[in-house]
């Protein structure tokens, strides 16, 4: 049954990756993509009842799988030099050699392939993350379909470029699931490049000057990312004799020799999730369509990067290394909150948030206590869900008011009713308990108390973040509202991602006390009771199933409050009396009796947190701090 | 049990409190002014009297807000009475404040939007300072748990007494108290009229008026944290600490966001800095 | 026992807005005296809005014109019910020594219908005080 299922979930989005491409018919695409999607859905879920395990494939046809997939690493090295060269990049290219002779001479005369290494290692983080990848990313896919029909109508293209596109978003499905359940340090390795190939080239995929120039950008800081990979894993395997990442974290907390290649490892793993110095790829990756982002740059491929990181925690416990990772985590999402508020571009706004939460779960790993890795996993669960979300709704709102500024979206209710309340509710998930992304922060906050420069940096943070969420949650609403708004005509396929994700965000966070018992218990160890659905220790209480019950109350009374509203003396809004008397007019009477239409705008406070302004001095930050992190290891 | 007893007996007795509270706080504020000033009950009246009054929205959303920012209110503070997680009740103050801002933001009123926008800025410079009370008070007891907390035999007040006056800082901004009253005051003739205010009316008014009663209890509770050793010493405590919020209240004049946010954050976080460090060698 | 409260609060409560609609200041400063420490209407519960929708009792003074009947009236329409308007000043009456100007349409209630009229020009705070009590009167009235 398992190879069956690791089949599934690895294999079947490479077919159907293929199926894309060649057949060129989009009813087929579609049948593929959705049939594809419900799968691994599926099998992601069977694969819950397995509990942990591992796993050799062996060979095909009398090929071993390791040789296989060393001979696909080196293909792939080989073709991203070839895109090196193409583009003419220096950085590429030297990146690109700087691994591919490291590892042939790894390959070659370092490493004992009679050395038997189990391929696939699975526990609870990893179930989680294919579950993650499999459901919410399948969701993308199935959104992606209606939406790039009306991307490629927006672009007027002749020939449709969506094969190539699927291609790659199905692919990378796969090589995603891979790379989570990998335990051989090698497949790790290859599908880290793969994804990280996968994620050029969808950047790259509208073709325009800018999208080729982030494409690139995107390229080198990860291929920055592979070559530190590499040093790590040669390191790594020089000290240990082994490939096997479960052997190395079974030798236990490490110290001295050990800590500079899990050092690098986690330099590759900060570069994939984007940390600070290396934000600017992913801020520039947000010019790709946005199924790219929701799937590739906010809710899967970056949490790779958090992956490593995390899943090496157990072996630099307890070190200098550690306490490093943990600043780092924090000062990342300290600057990039603080980035966030000043922007208006509403996909800018969700790419800073994003690099901001991974921090913070990075952040949670350097901490590295089980109250700290709980909270990791609960964070990486729900801002998966909530933030898919939320790009996927500016993406239908961008194709809706044909913009995604957020001052754009003053009123969106009034026009787009559904879509605006989605947004909310996804907004309202990330910011409010007791959903699970708070649940996750409450978890860090308390767990981080002990630490002065954390606890301050967190604090600042999360009352940063609440700033930019709530004005965009507001502003959405402002209009006057008097009667009914029509209702709002959505593609099916776009309608039922929204509404099951959206659904899923808020129902997910109800269970989440049942997931923390079932599946982060087990694998981190106790450090709560559960009792009626509230989260107890020592420490701190928090308790999901009471507040739920009782907002979820308060929530229907206030609608039904608001229903009978309906119907009540409608006030125009206050302008001192010289309103203008049409109704749907904002305006006001100005001089000479000239109608001035009013205009409001946030306030971005630019003189505190301006892009500009902080960049470079945050990148200089974030640079020193990993300096310092990983010359303490040294 | 004894905990849900606790609870609702909090949701019930806060807004008395809190109504006294706010009409002692006028009659205070008129003798400093050499007036009378009106009846102790004067802000009972007024919240039945907007109950009286007919409604007028401008926008529906606006009634949701209120609705969901009294309850969120009233659950904090409940939740505070049933001695639960510090953080946790903050976390869910914050339901109350983003609806508020919600509903400001709501109205197309200019007035409205730069109250709202406002609001944000003073919910951001409190924010992180009574969080890192928070963690103080960890620091200190051990657990985030008021039950835990309350175990501790010295008034914490000895060991934080720097992170009492950030905390001070927090009050002041939360109690819409000079110099901090710019996104909506008690006063009238403000710049921005009624700020994040402007458009709520009437019986909604009322809920929101009900909701800040809501929000003094639960701050004035935090402050009794400090000293929770002795009856005396939280009366005392929270009698001085309120009459110096409306001492501070009329000797000062409104200042601007961008003064407090730099002003807040930098005094907060020294003073959070020394009084933890003192803490970490003492 | 609610309602009964409610309504006898109103009469303990009363917001007032001041509207200028062009008076010569006169009767506005006295319209401000009324909050000063030696006349101090708060202990009757006044409380001086600066926005129609939170307000109980309008006074105005000053006379109508074309310009700002508009506004005049805009603003008690804001006010929610129950509420109440006082014409402060013999310019509120009447339009007083204005009157006869070419822009000036007259009192107050040319434009919203006025409870209660304060002569004076300027009117006398206590007299200013006098009319709210009296306009109190009309929310007593409302108990039923
Ligand atoms: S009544 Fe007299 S004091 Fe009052 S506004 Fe008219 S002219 Fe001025």
């Amino acid at each position: 049954m398992l190879p069956m299922m690791l089949a599934l979930v690895i294999l079947l989005p490479l077919m159907a990756a293929l199926g894309c491409y060649f057949l060129r018919v989009s009813t087929i695409r579609t049948m593929i993509v959705l049939g594809t999607g419900v799968c691994i859905a599926a099998t992601s879920l069977a694969l819950f009842g397995q509990g942990s395990f591992t796993y050799s494939p062996g060979t095909i046809l009398g090929i071993s799988w390791d040789s296989l997939v060393t001979l696909a690493d080196f293909a792939l090295l080989f073709v991203i030099l070839y895109y090196a060269f193409k583009l003419k990049n220096q950085l590429i290219k030297v990146f690109a050699v700087l691994q591919i002779i490291p590892l042939a001479v790894f390959e070659l005369f370092f490493v004992d392939h009679a050395a038997e290494v189990p391929a696939f290692y699975a526990d609870s983080l990893s179930l989680i993350m294919v579950a993650i990848i499999s459901i919410i990313g399948s969701l993308i896919c199935f959104f992606a379909i209606p939406y790039m029909k009306t991307h490629e109508e927006h672009l007027h293209l002749v020939k449709s470029r969506q094969p190539r596109f699927f291609f790659y978003l199905v692919l990378f499905l796969g090589a995603m699931n891979g790379l989570v359940l990998s335990n051989n340090i090698l497949w790790l390795y290859f599908f880290f490049e793969v994804t990280t190939f996968c994620s050029f080239m969808l950047i790259a995929h509208d073709d325009t000057e800018i999208a080729v120039k982030n494409a690139t950008r995107a390229l080198w800081m990860n291929s920055l990312g592979g070559v530190a990979f590499v040093f790590g894993m040669i390191w790594a395997y020089s000290v240990t004799g082994s490939l096997s990442i479960q052997a190395i974290l079974e030798a236990g907390p490490m110290d001295g020799a050990m800590l500079v290649p899990l050092g690098l490892l986690c330099l590759a793993g900060f570069t994939k999730a984007a940390q600070i110095p290396f934000q600017s790829w992913l801020l520039g990756a947000m010019v790709a369509p946005t199924p790219v982002s929701a799937l590739l740059h906010s809710s899967t491929m970056v949490k790779a990067g958090v992956y490593i990181v995390l899943r090496l925690a157990p072996a630099y416990a307890g070190t200098f290394l550690s306490e490093g990772i943990a600043l780092c985590g924090a000062f990342t999402f300290l600057a990039c909150a603080a980035i966030a508020v000043s922007q208006s571009n509403g996909k800018k706004i969700l790419a800073y948030s994003t690099i901001s939460n991974l921090g913070l779960i990075i952040c949670c790993a350097g901490i590295n206590t089980t109250w700290a890795i709980t909270a990791a996993i609960i964070l990486i669960i729900f801002h998966a869900a909530s933030k898919a979300l939320l790009f996927l709704c500016v993406g239908t709102i961008e194709h809706g008011i044909g913009s995604r500024d957020i001052e754009d979206m003053r009123g969106l209710y009034l026009k787009m009713p559904r879509t605006a309340i989605i947004t909310i509710v996804g907004i309202l998930t990330m910011v409010l308990p007791p959903f699970g992304v708070l649940l996750g922060k409450w978890m860090a906050i308390e767990s981080a108390s002990g630490d002065l420069f954390v606890i301050v940096m967190l604090s600042l943070g999360s009352a940063i973040s609440l700033v930019f969420w709530a004005r965009w949650a507001g502003m959405l609403l402002t209009g006057p509202l008097r009667e009914k708004v029509p209702a709002e005509s959505q593609n099916i396929l776009t309608r039922f991602t929204l509404t099951v994700l959206a659904a899923a965000t808020v129902v997910v966070s109800l269970f989440s006390p049942v997931i923390y018992t079932g599946l982060i218990e087990p694998m981190v160890g106790k450090t709560y009771e559960i009792t009626g659905g509230v989260f107890s220790s020592p420490i701190g209480v928090f308790a999901v199933y009471p507040i739920f019950i009782i907002l979820a109350a308060a929530f229907i009374y206030a609608w039904i409050d608001t229903k009978k509203s309906g119907n009540i003396q409608n006030g125009a809004s206050y302008m001192c009396g010289a309103n203008v008397k049409e109704p749907g007019v904002q305006s006001f009477i100005g001089p000479m009796n000239v109608p001035v239409e009013i205009k409001a705008s946030n306030y971005y406070l630019e003189a505190f947190f301006g892009e500009e302004k902080l960049t470079m001095w945050v990148n200089f930050v974030g640079l020193a701090l990993i300096v310092l992190m990983l010359g303490g290891a040294l | 049990m004894e905990t849900l007893i606790l609870m609702i007996l909090g949701i019930v007795v806060a807004p008395v409190l809190g109504g006294l509270v706010s009409g002692i706080d006028r009659r205070v504020t008129a003798r400093l002014q050499s007036r009378f000033g009106p009846p102790i009950l004067q802000p009972f009246y007024d919240v039945a009297k907007l109950f009286g009054k007919v409604k007028v929205i401008n926008n529906f959303w606006q009634v949701f807000c209120a609705w969901v920012y009294l309850i969120a209110a009233a659950l904090s503070v409940g939740l505070l009475f049933a001695q639960s997680d510090l953080l946790l009740i903050f976390f869910v103050q914050a339901i109350g404040a983003v609806f508020l801002v919600m509903g400001g933001l709501a109205s197309p009123s200019p007035f409205s939007q730069i109250g709202a926008q406002r609001e944000l800025i003073q919910v951001l410079t409190y924010e992180p300072l009574i969080i890192l009370v928070f963690a103080s008070i960890f620091m200190v007891t051990g657990s985030f748990r008021i039950d835990e907390i309350l175990n501790y035999d010295q008034p914490l007040l000895a060991k934080l007494p720097l992170m009492f006056i950030v905390l001070g800082y927090a009050l002041t901004i939360k109690l819409r108290k000079s110099p901090f009253d710019f996104s909506t005051s008690h006063h009238a003739h403000q710049e921005i009229v009624k700020g994040v205010l402007t458009d709520y009316s009437g019986p909604y008014l009322g809920i929101i008026e009900i909701a800040h009663w809501y929000e003094t209890i639960f701050i004035l509770g935090i402050c009794a944290l400090f000293w929770h050793t002795s009856l005396v010493g939280v009366v005392v405590l929270l009698a001085t600490t309120y009459f110096a919020e409306i001492l501070i209240d009329n000797t000062m004049a409104r200042m601007t966001w961008r003064w407090m946010l730099k002003y807040v954050w930098s005094v907060g976080l020294a003073m959070s800095f020394v009084n933890l460090i003192w803490l970490h060698a003492g | 026992m609610l309602k009964k409260f409610i309504d006898n609060s109103r009469a303990k409560s009363p917001w007032i807005m001041h509207f200028d609609c062009g008076s010569c200041n006169g009767c506005d400063i006295e319209v401000l005296a009324c909050l000063t420490p030696m006349y101090d209407v708060e202990r009757f519960g006044v409380v001086n809005v600066g926005n129609p929708k939170h307000a109980d009792v309008l006074l105005v003074t000053g006379t109508v014109n074309p310009r700002n009947a508009k506004v005049l009236r805009n603003i008690y329409d804001q006010m929610p019910d129950p509420k109440g308007v006082i014409a402060i000043g013999a310019c509120g009456l009447s339009g007083g020594i204005f009157r006869e100007c070419y822009n000036v349409l007259g009192g107050i209630d040319k434009v919203i219908p006025v409870d209660i009229y304060v002569p004076g020009c300027p009117a006398k705070p206590e007299a200013i005080i006098d009319g709210v009590v009296a306009a109190l009167a009309k929310f007593e009235g409302l108990k039923g």
